[in-house]
């Protein structure tokens, strides 16, 4: 089975280059509009995915947007880049299929709570937002895309040794099927040529322990946004809350009790103003 | 599955009804707690979903949702059920949700302090819990028929039982 799952990552959509080249753009302050709007015009999936959450409340503009060039003036910079980021990862979503007994939509649901949480935790930790910790978040479980198809018969399996008690989510997914939902999640992001962060927060969003040489901090991230979501029941399939705890990383970043109680807050009332970003996957 | 008659209840919601044909639903409770009340007199139910033990963690949020804390959100669900008839002392208590992460005991446990807070609360107002399914590392979807105030709690892995 996982030869087969692995030679399917090649039937993934390429990752869009629209993402990189817009972000090579907006990187000089002085960008050119037309210049942006031109790349990302070229692309339909994601001009329609643009206009449909350019005009979310998350994003807080006052304008009404109609058009892309309307969408590259009034977001800015940063909101561009976050919605282009989440209306290209929402195409290569509705392109999948979840498995583990949950809809896509649900998946979606879950990565883009994901991804909003890394951005309240990082304003935590770090006083600042940041893109490639949000593209991170938003993929980590993208393995899960691939695996969907594959699991359906070993799901049973899976949770009967999850309730034995002595395996965690991403062990029985080790035992049964023979590699776990983050590793091949890794291997899709060496397959679309990402940055070693980005690699390796997905491909040890469960383990960020295991990171033997880099800068851990954006895995870290995603590790913490994910069990946050987790414990609020915005789960990404059967797992639960059967996964290792790994308190060291929050010792790490000096986050208490109290800033997760806080940072669910936040995310509840982000969510309720970020319903847009949700409906791109149906 | 949503069926007619469902009355969904969200994260940091709550709901009563004295429809028959009403079941009130709550998905995916993670470390959330399900609080389940039912007078089988008044054949009055009511549910909450409530995300958090103490609202003096944020009390503007406490007032515009009291339904997101335990200590806001239990008062607030039997008031409601009062409301419709229900009365204290035949009010059926269920409790369901309170996960946790696996064996680290440095880790948060959002999971056992919501289920420790829900325990005081009831124990401080002299009401017994007739009903549990708490802890572990499951995600739990719970129901309460109005028709005959049967509750049932199925996890994640698809397993359904009566509370």
């Amino acid at each position: 089975m996982i030869e087969r799952i692995l030679l399917s990552i090649k039937q993934l959509p390429a990752f869009p280059a629209t993402v990189q080249k817009v972000s090579e753009l907006l990187r000089n302050e002085d960008y050119d509009v037309n210049a942006v709007v031109n790349v990302i015009k070229y692309d339909q999936g994601i001009t329609a995915n643009i206009l449909k959450i350019s005009n979310s409340a998350y994003f807080g503009v006052r304008q009404k947007i109609r058009s892309i060039h309307d969408a590259v003036i009034y977001l800015g910079q940063k909101n561009l880049l976050r919605a282009l980021q989440t209306a290209s990862v929402g195409r290569i979503f509705s392109k999948g299929t979840a498995g583990y007994g949950m809809k896509t939509r649900e998946l979606w649901g879950h990565s883009v709570a994901v991804a909003l949480m890394s951005q309240i935790v990082s304003r935590r930790i770090a006083r600042r937002e940041d893109a490639t910790l949000y593209t991170a978040a938003l993929l980590h479980d993208v393995g899960k895309l691939i695996m969907g198809e594959y699991v359906q018969e070993s799901s049973q399996r899976i949770f009967a040794l999850m309730e034995s008690g002595k395996y965690s989510f991403l062990e029985a997914e080790e035992a049964v099927i023979g590699i776990n939902h983050a590793e091949l999640g890794g291997r899709v992001a060496v397959y679309w040529n990402f940055p070693p962060e980005i690699h390796d927060a997905i491909a040890y969003h469960h383990r960020p322990d295991r990171i033997l040489s880099g800068d851990a901090m954006i895995p870290s991230l995603v590790y913490i946004a994910d069990q946050f979501c987790l414990m609020m029941g915005i789960d990404g399939g059967m797992d639960g809350l059967a996964h290792r705890g790994i308190s060291e990383v929050m010792h790490k970043y000096g986050l208490k009790e109290k800033d997760l109680e806080q940072s669910m807050l936040a995310l509840y009332d982000e969510l309720e103003q970020a319903d847009e970003l949700l409906r791109i996957v149906n | 599955m949503n069926f007619m008659g469902d009355v969904i209840i969200g994260i940091s919601d709550f709901n009563c009804s004295r429809k028959p044909d009403d079941v009130l639903v709550t998905y995916a409770l993670g470390s959330c707690i399900a609080v389940v009340v039912f007078d089988p007199v008044a054949m009055v139910g009511g549910m909450l979903h409530f995300m958090l033990p103490d609202s003096t963690l944020d009390k503007n949020k406490a007032s515009a949702s009291p339904a997101m804390f335990a200590d806001t959100g239990i008062p607030l669900l039997f008031k409601s059920c009062y409301a419709l008839g229900a009365e204290k002392r035949r009010m059926i208590v269920k409790i369901a949700g309170g996960a946790s992460i696996l064996n680290d005991g440095d880790y948060f446990r959002i999971g056992q302090k919501n289920i420790t807070a829900v325990r005081k609360i009831f124990w401080k107002n002299n009401v017994m819990i007739d009903g549990e399914d708490t802890g572990q590392n499951y995600n739990r979807t719970v129901r309460l028929q109005i028709a005959d105030g049967k509750c049932l709690v199925r996890t994640s892995g698809g397993v359904v039982k009566e509370l």
